[in-house]
Order: C-alpha cells, then structure tokens, then sequence
C-alpha cells in the first residue's frame, strides 16, 4: 500500500540514521536520499482513493499531495546545509520522524482525533531537537534553550488539548439536542482558534515562536515552522471541510477571526519594528506571516483561501532562506566574535542577499514569491472592509520598516575590510613586528548554494505565480465550505 | 446516574489527589498523588462503564480501555518518579572545556546554597490554597453552565483540567508542569470516554501513547535542566 511506505518509509530510515548518528556524512547522505524518494513517493502516488486501515481511513487529497512533495524537495535541501552547518546529534533522525508523522497528519486528515494527537506528538518530537548538540560538543545546553524548549512543549501540548476538546465536542453535537446555552459550534471554534493559533503561532498566542528561533539552531526552528506548522495549516482547512457546521453557524465568530488575523499581522509586524537582534526580527516576520493567513483563512472566500494555501507555500521557501541565511551570516568570519558587524552584505554576500530576499518573500514585495498571496489578502480585504485593507498593509509597511532596520544596522553599513596596502619590510623588522593577517573565510559553497536555490525558487515563483495559483484554485474549487463574497 | 446527593468516593479521592498536587511542592507527595489520581480516574471508568466490558476477573468485568488507562497511569507516573529519584542527565566530562565545567561547579554551589537556605515558609502555599479555592468553586459552578456529561462526569473532568491548569501557572518548578500537563490530558481522556458520541480505540490508545510521550519529553527536559543548573526550579532558569 503505497500510502503506508509515506509513513513508514521517513521513519524506519529516521530510526536508522539514529543508530548511525555518530557517523554524521552518512547520516546526512540516507537523510537526503529519503527526501527525495518520498518527493518521487508523493508524485506517482495515486491521490483520493481512500482506503480503510485498523478502523481510520488513509486519502491523499491533490493539496495533501503538493504538500507532501514540496516539503520534503525544501527538507532535503536543508539536510544538504547540515554538510557544512553545525547542528545537533539527532537533528536528521528527528527531522525524518517528524516527516514521517507529518506525512500520516496529511493522510489521516480525516481522522482529527488521531490527527490532533499526532500533531501534538511531532511537537513533543521537535523538542528533542530544539536541546540537542552537536556530536561531541564540549558545549552546555544555555538555560534560555531549555526555557524556550519548556515553553514550547507546555503551549503545543495545551494546543492539542484544546484541538481534541473542540472534536470531542464537535462530534457529540447534534443540532437541537444540546442544551441552548452552550451552543457549542461556538465554543468549538473558540477552542480551535486558541488551540490552532497556538500552533501557527498567532498573535497573541505566538510568545514560543520569536524564543524558538532566537535559541534553537536555526534549521530546527525551520523544521517546526515550515513541517508542523504548515500541516497544523492543512489539518484546520480539512477542519473546515469535515465539520461545515463550524463554519455554517459562526458567521460572527469568523468575522471576529478576520479581525484577530488582520490584527495579529499588525502587532507582528510592530514587534518585529523593536526588535534588536535580527533572529527576533526574523521570529516577529513569521508571526505576521501567520496572522496574515489567518485572515485569509477566516474569510473563508475562494480569494483569501487560495491567498492563506499560496502563502503557506510561500512560507515553507522563504522561511528556510531566512533562517539558512541567519545561520550563514552568523558563521564566524575571521574577523573579532561579540562585536557587532554592519557590513554582513558585503561579507557574506549569498547570505545578505538570502536574508533580505527571504525577508521580502515573508512581506509578499515584487518579485518574490509571497507577492501573489498578499495581492489576495488585499484584494479580499478591500472587498470586505477598508479598515481590513488599512491594517494588513500597515502591518506589511511595519514589517517592510522592520527588514529596512535590520538591512540598515547589520548588512549594508560601509566594508570594514578595506584592501590593506601592504607594508613595506624595513630594516630589522621581523614577523612579530608585523600586523597579524586575518584570514576570512569564505561563504561555505554548500550552504550558498542552497541559499541561492531557494532565493532562484521565490523569484520564480514570484515572477510567475500562474501555475502554481491556477493549481491551488483548482483546488480550492472543490472546498464545500467556501462562500463567495 | 446516582443520586446528586450520593458520595462518589473515586470522584472523592481524584479531586483530592490532584487537589494535593496544586497545594503541595515535594515531589515525594506529589508524583504518587499522580498515580493516585490516575487510579481513581480508572476506578471510576470501570465503574460507570461507560465503554462495554469485555474482560473478565472473577466477579468482575472490566474494559480493556479501562486497563490500558491503568497501565499508562502507571507508566506516566513511574516514569516521572525515576526522573524524580535520579534526576540528572549527567554530561560527559570528559568531552567539556573548561569554560563548561567552570559553569557546572558554579552552578552546583549556587544550588546547594539555595537549598540551605530555603526554609519552610507558610507563604509559599497562600497562593495554591486561593487557586485550589478557585478551582473548587469554578468546578462546581462550570457543570451547571456548561453541561457536556453527567454532573458527576463534568465536576470529574472539570476538576481534573482546571487543577491541572492552575498547577501549570503556579508551577515553581519543571516537574511540577510535567505533572500539571498530564492532569490536563488525563481530563480531556476522562471527558472523550465518558461523552463522546462514538469511543474509538486508535484515538484512545493515541492518547495513552501521548501520555507517556509527554511524560517522557518532561522527564528529559528535567534531567537536562539538572544536569546544567543542578535545580529544577524555574526561578533559575529564567533568572539567566
């Protein structure tokens, strides 16, 4: 059965790279290998043909499908990194298990039961990532690691309480039998806005996720944002889709989610304005990015949900640049560590060029590839509410202000490394007179090359989001909870 | 159902055992309350049967969901508890540098001078006591407006949550939201048995698997917090 090798295929392979997890290369070259098996897996897999297995029914549907083929194409792309980029003993068989489990969240979107379990089993998994070191580090693991770990399991656990509540209520309510005074499509969707905006890390319920990728190694926090988050993202659209009821008998609770979205976007894009350290700032970017597909979601029209799966998209390329080349900029370079450098473009040019681009793919700018979606979420909020319109391009102008700071402080200040004119050796000068020479390393060509095919794919797709919407609309179409404006 | 009057002595036991880990810090009293809590949880499930009986012992007939309930009380609580007497993930010295073991023997000192000079003061439970207040009032209160089970189910699961809930907030240090955690889960357990439309057992056994999970992802965070800060309280973590 092809659907179970999409689960079992990540993990076995997962539980042997942890076996051979001192062997780093090996580790690395089966990690690659399995990404891009399970890519050619998702491509001739046969999608909505459903079957039944102890008691749950498996289905791949066509948006599960691109999910399962772009996540893993971005991951083995990541693993690629970890060639040349520090991280921790069992960063790759976590990652493939969280794959693994990722992959059975898609196909048991059915199931939200074992699908909401699952999703907090994959984010317990992730916390074992967020504390590992590299093998035999001579390091200790920082307090704020293990705050930002504690942080991050208490919040996904409770998400998953408040996602199992809301189907336990959701599966119990019958229209009429049910005492009047608890209405429960209401608390339902209460339930799993907290509960869901705990996982996509929307403001105000965002607080682990600018932790996360202050302190975690940033692959990791890659690997939890673009892997859990994105599938949390389809596990609510299939939500939607099970359970219409949610949708049918909250009107006003979906306008209310609208507003939070739009809000949640503009206090993510203030945030990342105060921020100083430019992993904060990349944290707060991301959070807007949620609050922004919120809105989408909430509107629940063709428009702001091709614009939230789009966007989504988006954030499984822009987030990896972003924080790929945060890890490359942050690469010692020769030069004194704990002083600030304002230079890093010009240093690290892949890396500067790879944080500003990714940057402007989060904030949707012309030509990257988050350009399309936000046209979406403009045009869907000028059609709904000006004041919508006002706050999501406010929140993207606060966001452009805050990648502006950051471009301004730390990569395009003036090269500190002028070319040095060579002094001339006088008489009885020997090598302790002479100024010491500073060797700088270079970008790590593997870690460039990643980081400039993932910068070449959201300038693609930012040229020519054609396909790639007409895919997703397509798609959409056949959502039955959808409702024109 | 029984009579609104009648005592439930499980029910009993259960609000007392989790009401002992709100109010109460030594984790001697407050891991086996766990397990306590968990037992009587199962009593009461076997109890109401709310699933089909369909194993046998002598007189009595039981749910095999109700045993694997008991064998992941037993396994969460166990599992917490060798954390407990244990505590530390010991690094390897050998590997450290310097800098490292400099920070692990200053960070010992600090915890033995903390633990010298911490005396029992009556203080300290003022603010679990009002939270237990707190928690007794809202579970009484909460079955009458929001009605999901039987009384009995919704002052159990209820009670079970918002313990839980409050011990989390209040916690002092990372066992004690470990344990906070798991009192939360057992209640949304207890509620899906007890009310949901169709009980089915992969969702079930899931849940049991996540327990362990949790209790497990607890159990490492703590031994790593020991093993770096030689405490597990949550002042030091975030005083750095």
């Amino acid at each position: 059965m092809p659907y179970l090798l999409l689960i079992t295929f990540p993990v076995a392979i997962g539980a042997s790279c942890f076996l051979l997890r001192t062997q780093t290369r090996l580790v690395i070259v089966l990690a690659v290998a399995t990404m891009l098996a399970q890519v050619a897996l998702a491509v001739f897999i046969p999608v909505d043909q459903p079957v039944r297995l102890l008691g749950l029914t498996l289905n791949l549907d066509p948006l599960g499908q691109l999910f399962l083929i772009v996540v893993p194409a971005v991951t083995a792309l990541m693993f690629v990194t970890t060639w040349r980029l520090p991280h921790g003993e069992n960063y790759l068989p976590i990652a493939l298990m969280i794959i693994g489990l990722a992959s059975t969240i898609v196909l048991l979107l059915q199931e939200p039961f074992v699908a909401a379990l699952l999703l907090v089993s994959a984010g317990l998994l992730s916390v074992l990532a967020i504390v590992d070191l590299p093998t035999g580090s001579s390091l200790l693991v920082e307090p704020a690691v293990i705050a930002s770990a504690l942080k991050y399991l208490v919040l996904m656990a409770i998400a998953g309480v408040l996602m199992y509540m809301g189907f336990i209520l959701i599966n119990m309510y019958r229209p009429g039998v049910m005492p009047q005074q608890v209405e429960p499509p209401r608390i339902v969707l209460a339930l799993l806005a907290v509960g869901f905006g705990l996982r996509l890390a929307v403001a105000p319920f965002h607080s682990w996720l600018p932790d996360l990728v202050e302190h975690a190694a940033p692959m990791v926090a890659a690997l939890v944002i673009i892997v859990l988050n994105t599938t949390g993202l389809l596990f609510l659209i299939s939500v939607f889709q099970f359970f219409p009821v949610i949708v049918a008998e909250n009107e006003h609770g979906l306008a209310l989610l609208a507003w939070l979205g739009a809000l949640a976007a503009l206090a993510g894009g203030l945030m990342a304005l105060v921020q100083d350290r430019p992993r904060r700032v990349a944290g707060y970017l991301v959070v807007y990015n949620a609050g922004m597909v919120l809105f989408g979601l909430a509107t629940i029209t063709p428009a702001g949900l091709a614009g939230a799966v789009f966007e989504t998209f988006n954030q499984i390329l822009a987030v990896p640049l972003l924080l790929l080349s945060l890890a490359l900029l942050e690469q010692p370079d020769g030069r004194a560590p704990n002083v600030v450098r304002r230079d890093l473009l010009w240093r690290w040019p892949v890396g500067g060029a790879g944080l500003l681009g990714g940057g402007l793919a989060l904030l949707g700018l012309p030509p990257f590839s988050g350009y399309a979606s936000k046209m979406l979420f403009y045009d869907v909020a000028a059609r709904n509410d000006i004041v919508f319109l006002g706050l999501l391009v406010g929140a993207t102008a606060l966001g452009l202000l805050a990648l502006a700071r950051l471009a301004h402080q730390r990569l395009l200040g003036a090269p500190e490394d002028q070319p040095v004119e060579e002094t001339p050796r006088l008489l009885g000068m020997t090598e302790v007179d002479l100024p010491a020479q500073r060797r700088l390393e270079r970008e790590p060509p593997v870690v460039a090359l990643a980081v400039v095919l993932l910068l070449a794919w959201c300038l693609a797709i930012g040229l020519y989001p054609k396909p790639l919407l007409a895919m997703i609309t397509d798609m959409i179409r056949g959502l039955t909870f959808v409702r024109e404006l | 159902m029984m009579p609104t009057l009648a005592i439930n002595w499980t029910i009993v036991g259960m609000a007392a055992a989790s009401g002992m880990i709100l109010l109460l810090r030594d984790w001697r009293v407050t891991v086996p309350a766990l397990l306590a809590s968990y037992l009587c949880v199962v009593l009461f499930l076997a109890q109401q049967q709310f699933i089909t009986p369909d194993l046998a012992f002598g007189a009595r007939t039981l749910s095999t969901t109700v045993v694997v309930k008991l064998v992941t009380g037993l396994a969460a609580s166990a599992i917490l508890a060798i954390t407990a007497i244990t505590f530390s993930r010991e690094y390897n010295l050998e590997e450290l540098d310097e800098f490292s073991l400099t920070e692990l023997r200053r960070a010992a000192r600090r915890a033995q001078r903390q633990r010298a000079s911490e005396p029992f003061r009556i203080s300290e439970y003022i603010v679990p006591f009002w939270a237990l207040v707190l928690v007794a009032l809202a579970s009484l209160a909460l079955p009458r407006l929001y009605p999901i089970g039987s009384q009995e189910v919704d002052f159990a699961w209820y009670w079970l949550g918002l313990t839980g809930l409050f011990t989390i907030v209040i916690a002092g240090d990372m066992l004690k939201i470990g344990l906070g955690l798991l009192l939360i889960v057992s209640s949304v357990d207890l509620v899906y048995t007890a009310v949901a439309s169709t009980v089915q057992v992969f969702p079930l056994a899931l849940l049991s698997l996540t327990t362990i999970v949790l209790a497990l992802s607890v159990a490492y965070l703590s031994g790593l917090l020991y093993g770096r800060l030689k405490t597990l309280d949550l002042a030091e973590l975030y005083q750095r």
